[in-house]
This record gives structure tokens, sequence and C-alpha cells, in this order.
């Protein structure tokens, strides 16, 4: 992870452009060499062949990476079974604020608008604090254009909730200034599933024509960047928002069957209640620069994150009926500041330092209370040493501390609920001031030898609680579960050893990387025995965890023509203290295989036909109120075609997932405590025209 | 490197022995307590009867707690969990035309009931018994009466029951 701060330091491009379609990052010697943590580049080429139905399920191919669905197209990133506030996503080095809230929601970002993406898996606290416990989701989305003027017009479908999209972006340099512009619209209607009726507890919800009631939506996405490159710095400005609405399924939402007398079923596209929508505002100022030996870098962002959801009023327990449909309003406001400066020491020696500071604004609204407003203020120092023993022997390692406040704000019920002492209008949240410091360090080796590159990396990590673990205290209406917060809470401490073998030779490629990780208090919501408010009471709790797995590739480029890969994952469990002892952490990742047989031609440019095998096993190492989930598997086909049309380039691509209309359910997907299966077949298109 | 994995292995195998594997992975069950089980579907009461509840919870490890809620069911919504919908040629006698309710509002004079019960202890199997009035001045109509009981463990099982509560014969005259 050392190395992958080089990365970030280091002034103008650094990005490495790599030719073939697939994962070449790992082919690349370079960048295995770059960092000790296990990491992997995603070039825009594969981006745009893997289109998925969202940015998460385009790269969830990849070992150890992958995607919980959330319905409506929509999933969230999972590193190694770890996903939520366990990962960081980032956006040009700075942590993207957004999916800390809910477990169903999206990204937020403008795939279209992506250069490449860096996945560092491990522990990745130095340089990005608070969360980088499985990992760091990097999207580089601020490149310099190279010509003067340069753009491409994307127009994609997708037969599985019949959608529509389209992507333009332009951009051009003219000596030191450069701008570059992204404006996104997509569409899309109810979800199809390959089934007429879905089967939760022992009732049958029929489905009309095979949708998902009310799982439509929309996004648009939209952002401007300014900025002066010379050669020796840089400095940027980018302006970006990201605005979804979509509905959440309407017979079942969490656990409860929903009650409605809205006529769903007379449109496909329409966003009925309950529906959620978020917006994310970005402006982001990055200057990177040389001066002498030093090199610097600054970046100063605010980020502003709305979100609501809206669903029926109900009455409940002594809550009467709302007024209005908003349930949840979530506002959060987050600044920024994160320099960095790096310097030679000696011939073989580099020494970065660097400091972060952050302050975040969250208020909440709506009748349904799950988490009290707070503000949280972080600041964390760092330094670290990348020591070149050899060209082939690279050591580093590096600590930071970090200093954090979470003042948690008092909140009352809206209404009366009447006590032996008359009627009172119950206190939800105290008012509450936590205090957590935080030292984290990490350490690790890179070696070359012979066809050989290891690499070594043992980590500390660390996750501040949030607000909602030490402060909620309520109905979860979308779940109908009562949850509880704990304000014991200590800082999620995380301790990890990675390492990692790859061997290659003009034919094949092969890639092993095991880990182990040991949490001396893992944080989750923990489902009791007892009732309140006449639901079953899920309380916050810590326990001591255990785990490890493995992650491998083995690809061969048999002829010019053919190339082949084999790819699994596979992830072990155990809580070891606690009242869950004994037991998995909730929804964990089942392991999974896939079989890739590739044809590469050259007519008119050049075209790559794939077929995938993807396998995913069962999953019966379960924790309440889970359900074993069989496994199974999907077949899986795509062509995609890059055609010169004059000096610009014409790019078609078309993928049929789940070819054989499987019906399957997927373990991490937040619907599969409802028995919604997932997604049946899906024929997906895309041509782009780039200039 | 091959030392590393090597102690990598050798330490998550120790974890794994010293997590004894006897976690529960059963739910608990809601059973009926042969001729004196109550309510079952589509039983019928009146205004200021008493329900006489009688189920049989039973675990394959240890009991947690259970639940009772009452709530109407005059827009024939179907619950989701077992409840039925009486077609019994009296179908709702009090309520006809009343099928669909447009506004949410709980109907004035409708019944709710919720209340949480705690089970001793280290039982396995648990005859609940609750007397539950029904008040005399509520609405007549349809009712769901749900059941909901945890394990020890947090497993959680819910069990809905369609009734039928008649307006107080006494009261009608």
């Amino acid at each position: 992870m050392i190395a992958a701060a080089m990365l970030m330091t280091a002034a103008g491009d650094t990005n490495i452009t790599l030719p073939n379609v697939t994962i070449t990052a790992n082919t690349v010697h370079h960048m295995q060499m770059r960092t000790s943590q296990t990491n992997m580049l995603i070039t825009a080429d594969f981006l745009q062949s893997n289109l998925g139905s969202s940015l998460m399920q385009t790269i969830e191919g990849l070992p150890g990476v992958s995607a919980t669905s959330i319905g409506g197209g929509q999933s969230r990133p999972v590193i190694r079974g770890l996903g939520l506030n366990r990962l960081v996503v980032s956006e040009n080095g700075v942590k993207h604020e957004a999916q800390q809230w809910g477990d169903d929601h999206g990204l937020e970002i403008d795939q279209f608008a992506i250069d490449h993406i860096e996945v560092l898996k491990g522990p990745s606290a130095l340089l990005y604090g608070s969360d980088a416990i499985g990992g760091v989701i990097n999207i580089c989305s601020d490149m310099v254009p190279k010509q003067p003027f340069e753009g491409a017009v994307t127009l994609m479908g997708r037969s599985v909730n019949d959608q529509l999209g389209v992507a333009a972006r332009i951009g051009g340099r003219h000596g030191l200034f450069f701008y570059r512009a992204n404006a996104t619209w997509i569409d899309y209607a109810d979800s199809r599933v390959p089934t007429d009726s879905i089967e939760y507890y022992s009732y049958n919800i029929a489905l009309h024509n095979r949708r998902l009631r009310n799982t439509a939506g929309q996004e648009r996405d939209a952002s401007l960047m300014v900025g002066l490159a010379g050669e020796q710095w840089q400095s940027s400005l980018r302006l970006s928002d990201s605005y979804a609405k979509s509905g959440f399924f309407a017979n079942a939402h969490g656990l409860e069957v929903r009650l409605s007398d809205i006529d769903y079923d007379r449109s496909a596209r329409d966003i009925d209640l309950p529906y959620q929508m978020a917006n994310h505002l970005k402006l982001q100022s990055h200057t990177t620069g040389r001066i002498g030996l030093w090199g610097l870098e600054l970046q100063l962002t605010m980020q502003h994150n709305h979100r609501e959801e809206h669903s029926e009023p109900a009455a409940h327990g002594y809550m009467p009926l709302p007024a209005a449909s908003l349930e949840r309003a979530f506002d959060k406001r987050t600044y920024n500041a994160t320099f960095a400066a790096r310097h030679p020491l000696g011939e073989r020696n580099v020494a970065t330092v660097g400091i972060s500071a952050e302050w975040q604004h969250n208020r909440r609204g709506g009748w349904g209370f799950i988490m009290p407003d707070y503000d949280t203020r972080t600041l964390g120092i760092y330094a670290y040493d990348r020591y070149l023993a050899t060209d082939d022997f690279i050591l580093n390692a590096g600590i930071r501390y970090d200093d954090a406040t979470t003042d948690i704000h008092e909140y009352n019920d809206w209404y009366a609920t009447p006590t032996p002492e008359g009627e009172s209008y119950l206190q939800r949240a105290a008012e509450c001031h936590h205090h957590f410091g935080s030292l984290t360090y990490s350490a690790g080796a890179n070696y070359t030898i012979g066809a050989w590159t290891l690499k070594g990396n043992i980590g500390k990590s660390f996750r501040l609680p949030s607000a909602k673990e030490l402060g909620a205290n309520g109905v979860n209406y979308h779940i109908f579960r009562y949850e509880r917060g704990n304000t014991a809470l200590h800082p999620e401490q995380s301790y990890q050893l990675d390492a990692a073998a790859y061997w290659s030779n003009s034919l094949w490629q092969i890639q092993i990387e095991p880990y182990l990780n040991y949490f001396s208090n893992y944080i989750y919501l923990n489902p009791t025995a007892s009732y309140v408010d006449g639901l079953q009471l899920y309380q916050y709790t810590e326990a001591r965890v255990m785990r490890c797995g493995i992650d491998a590739l083995a690809s061969c480029r048999f002829t010019t023509h053919w190339e082949g890969e084999i790819k699994g994952e596979y992830l072990f469990a155990r809580q070891l203290s606690g009242d869950k002892r004994g037991y998995s952490l909730p929804f964990s990742t089942p392991w999974t295989a896939d079989a890739t047989l590739r044809y590469i031609y050259f007519w008119h440019g050049e075209g790559h036909i794939h077929i995938n095998a993807h396998l995913v096993g069962r999953q019966d190492d379960i924790v309440p109120p889970e359900r074993a989930t069989d496994g199974y598997w999907t077949l899986n086909l795509s062509w995609n075609h890059s055609f010169a049309v004059a000096h610009n380039t014409l790019t078609l691509a078309l993928h049929a997932n789940n070819l054989l209309n499987k019906y399957y359910y997927d373990h991490t997907s937040y619907y599969r405590l409802n028995n919604i299966p997932e997604s049946g077949r899906n024929i997906s298109a895309s041509i782009k025209y780039s200039f | 490197m091959r030392h590393i994995i090597a102690y990598a292995i050798l330490l998550t195998l120790a974890a794994v022995a010293c997590t004894t594997e006897d976690k529960d992975t059963t739910a608990p069950v809601i059973a009926t307590a042969g001729f004196d089980t109550n309510p079952i579907d589509c039983q019928t009461y009146h205004a200021g009867d008493t329900i006489h509840f009688c189920y049989l919870f039973e675990d394959n490890r240890e009991l947690g707690a259970y639940n009772i809620e009452i709530h109407n069911n005059f827009d024939h919504h179907t619950h989701g969990t077992s409840a039925t919908d009486c077609e019994d040629g009296h179908h709702d006698e009090e309520n006809e035309g009343h099928e669909h309710h447009d506004d949410e509002e709980t109907p004035a004079g409708a019944w709710v009931f919720v209340q949480d019960y705690a089970i001793p202890s280290g039982t396995t199997s648990y005859l609940a018994k609750q007397d539950i009035a029904i008040p005399l001045d509520i609405t007549a109509g349809d009712y769901h009466f749900s059941i909901r009981l945890t394990d020890r463990a947090g497993w959680q099982e819910i069990k809905a029951i369609a009734i039928k509560i008649k307006t107080n014969q006494a009261l009608e005259e």
C-alpha cells in the first residue's frame, strides 16, 4: 500500500495504459513491484468491453472482488467478503462519501467518466484512514486529455430491465490549459426475474410479467473539470453531480410483506412508493508538483450527499400516521483536506509524510428514526519509507495516527408515548461525545526472482464506529426490526497478513493471493432473542473474528487467437467470542470459480469473443436470520469489436449474462432474505464512437 | 514466503480448532397444541370475548421470547406469513364494500394489540397460554393474529392467523 502512495504523490500522469482487454495489470511486473499489497489495475478498455448494469457488476469479475446486489440493477462492492464501511471507494485519491448510511444504495459514481480503476486488497489505513480494512477501490476520473479536442458518445441498452442510456464526454488540451466534461443519462424499468411468483415465508407473491414490482429507476450524472498542467506540476478543479432515483421492490422490502393500494402494475417504468433518491455533489481540487527534490500533493474536497427514502405513511405502535411520505432523509456535508510531501533520503530511500483533516456534518429528517444527527472531526498524520535494497527487492514500512471526535445529538420522538408518568416524547438518542484515537501501521516487501514476483504485507487498519452503530434506537421499517446501538463500542481493529506469488512466462500467467485476517472487535448487528415494541431486537455488538482466504488465477495465451483463464476465490470466517461464537459473519461470500475462453481476432480492427462459466458454491455457513443458499452456475457470452473509422474508433459490444436464464439466489444479496432470485437472461448492447 | 503461508495455514487451523462447531442453525417451531390450540384460522370471536391463546413452542436448544400482535385485516391484505383469507360464505358481513381503504389510516375503532412475553430460560418446549380480552367497543371485522417467536440464538419464526371478530350480540340488540 505504501507504494500506492507513491503513485498518488507522483506528479502528472503515472497511469500505465495496458493494451490487453483483460486485467493485464498482473502481467506487468512494474505494477506488481509498485506496492507490497495485492493490487489490480482495470483499464478503460476493460470497463468498456465489460459494461455491467452497474460499475460494480462490471468489475466483480476480478478475483477477490464481488458485488452485493441491492436491487434495481444497483450493487455495492465487496472485497474478500468485506463491504459497506469496511472498504473505501475513493475517487482520484479522496474517499467518496456515499455508502455509509444504508445497506441498499449504490455508489453514486458516473461509470462513463472513469479512466481506470485501481483495486488494492487488504489493509490500506495508512493512506486512507478509517474504513480501509478490506481494501480500496480507487477510481480515476481526472486524466489530462492529450488532444486539442477529443470525446466519445456511448449508447447502450439492456434487456433485463429495458434500460436505455446515453453518455457523452468531451475534453481537450491547449498548451497548459485542459478541460473535460461528462454527461450521462440512464433510465430503466422494473427488473425481470425468471419466475412468476416469489415464495416468501409460506406466501406466494405473484409477479406481473415476471418483473419485480417498482424496481425501476433513473440516473443522471454530469461533471466538469478544468485545469492547468505543466511539466513539473498540475492543478485541476473538478465539479461533479450524480443523481439517482430508484424504487424499492413493492411487495417485500426487508423482512415484512408490504401492503399497498398502489396499482404498481399499470406501468413497469414508473417509480412509485417506496423509493429512494440520492444526490451527490462534489467539488475537488487536486494539485501536484515538484520543487527540487520534493514531491508535493494537495487535495481539497467538498462533498454534499443528500438522500431521501419515501414510503407510504403507516402508523406503528404509538406513532400516529405521518403526514408525508418522507420516511428518512440524510444530509451529509464532508470537507476534506490532505497534504503529502515526498523526499529522497539518500540513494535508495524515499520517505513520505502526510496529513489529512476531515469534518463531517450529518443531519437527518423524516418520520422514521434510525440514527441521530452527528458531527465528526478526524485528523490523521502518517509517515512511511520505501527502501530499494536492490532493484528486485523493495521494503516498505509506515505508521499513522488518527484522532477522531464524534458528537451525537439528542433525538426525541416527534409523537407522544403513554408512560406511567403520563405522555412522554421518548428520547431515542442522548447527547453523546466520543473521542477515539487509533494507531495503525503497515510493512511489506516485494521480491522478484526469475519469473517469480513475491509479495508480503502485514498491516493494521481500523474503522470508527458509525453514528448508527453507536446511537441507533428505533424501528427499521425497511427490515421490520428494532435496531439498537451501543455506546460502548470501540474503534474496530483489524490485523491482516497478505502474501502473493506471481509467475509468468510468454504463455502462462499464474497468481496466488492468500491472506489471514484477525479482528479484535468486529462490529455487527446481532439478532437477539428479545422483543421491543413488538419487533425482534437487533443490537450492535463486538466479537473477535478470524478470517482467511485465497484468491487465485491462472491464464494461458495458447495462440495469438486463443486465451483461457481460470480463477477463483475462497473465504472462511469464524466469530471467536460473543453471542454468536462459532458462527461465521453475516452474509458470508461463498466460494466462486470462473472459467473463461477467449477468442481474439483481427479483422478491420480487433475483436474479442468470450465464453464464461461462473460457478458459485453453496453457502450453509449462516447466521440468523439468513437461510442457506444453494450453489449455482451461469453461462455468459460476450463480444466486442473496435473498428477504425478514419482517425476515430467505433466500438460495439454485446453481452449475454445468464444465457441459460438460470433461477438462482445470491447469498450476499440484499433481497436474499425475501427469497427474491437474481436477474434472468440479460442481453446488453453498447455502441461507442470515440473521436 | 513459504514460511509465511505455512504459518498462516497453521494459525487458521488453530483458530478453527478452537471454535467448537456446535452452533444452532435451527429456527424455533410454533406448533399446534392439540384440541387446546387457539386461535386457529378463520376462528370467530365476538367483541367482549376472551381469546384463550394456546400454542406449543419448541426449539432444539433454547427458546427465547414471543410476541403477539393483533391488527385489522379490513382491507384483506395477505400478511405473508400463512394467514389465509377466510371465504366462509359469511364473508365480511360487517365490512361489505370496504375491501380497499383509500386512506392508509387505521380505521377508527380498529383494535390494535401488541404485547411481548418472556419464556423461562432453559426451556426447549413451552406451552404458551395467554388470555386476551377483546374490548367491547372495537370495530368488528377481519383481523390478523400474529405470533412471533425467537430462540436464544436469535432465529425467529412468524405465524399469522386470520380471525373474525363480530359485533357483540348483546350490544346489537
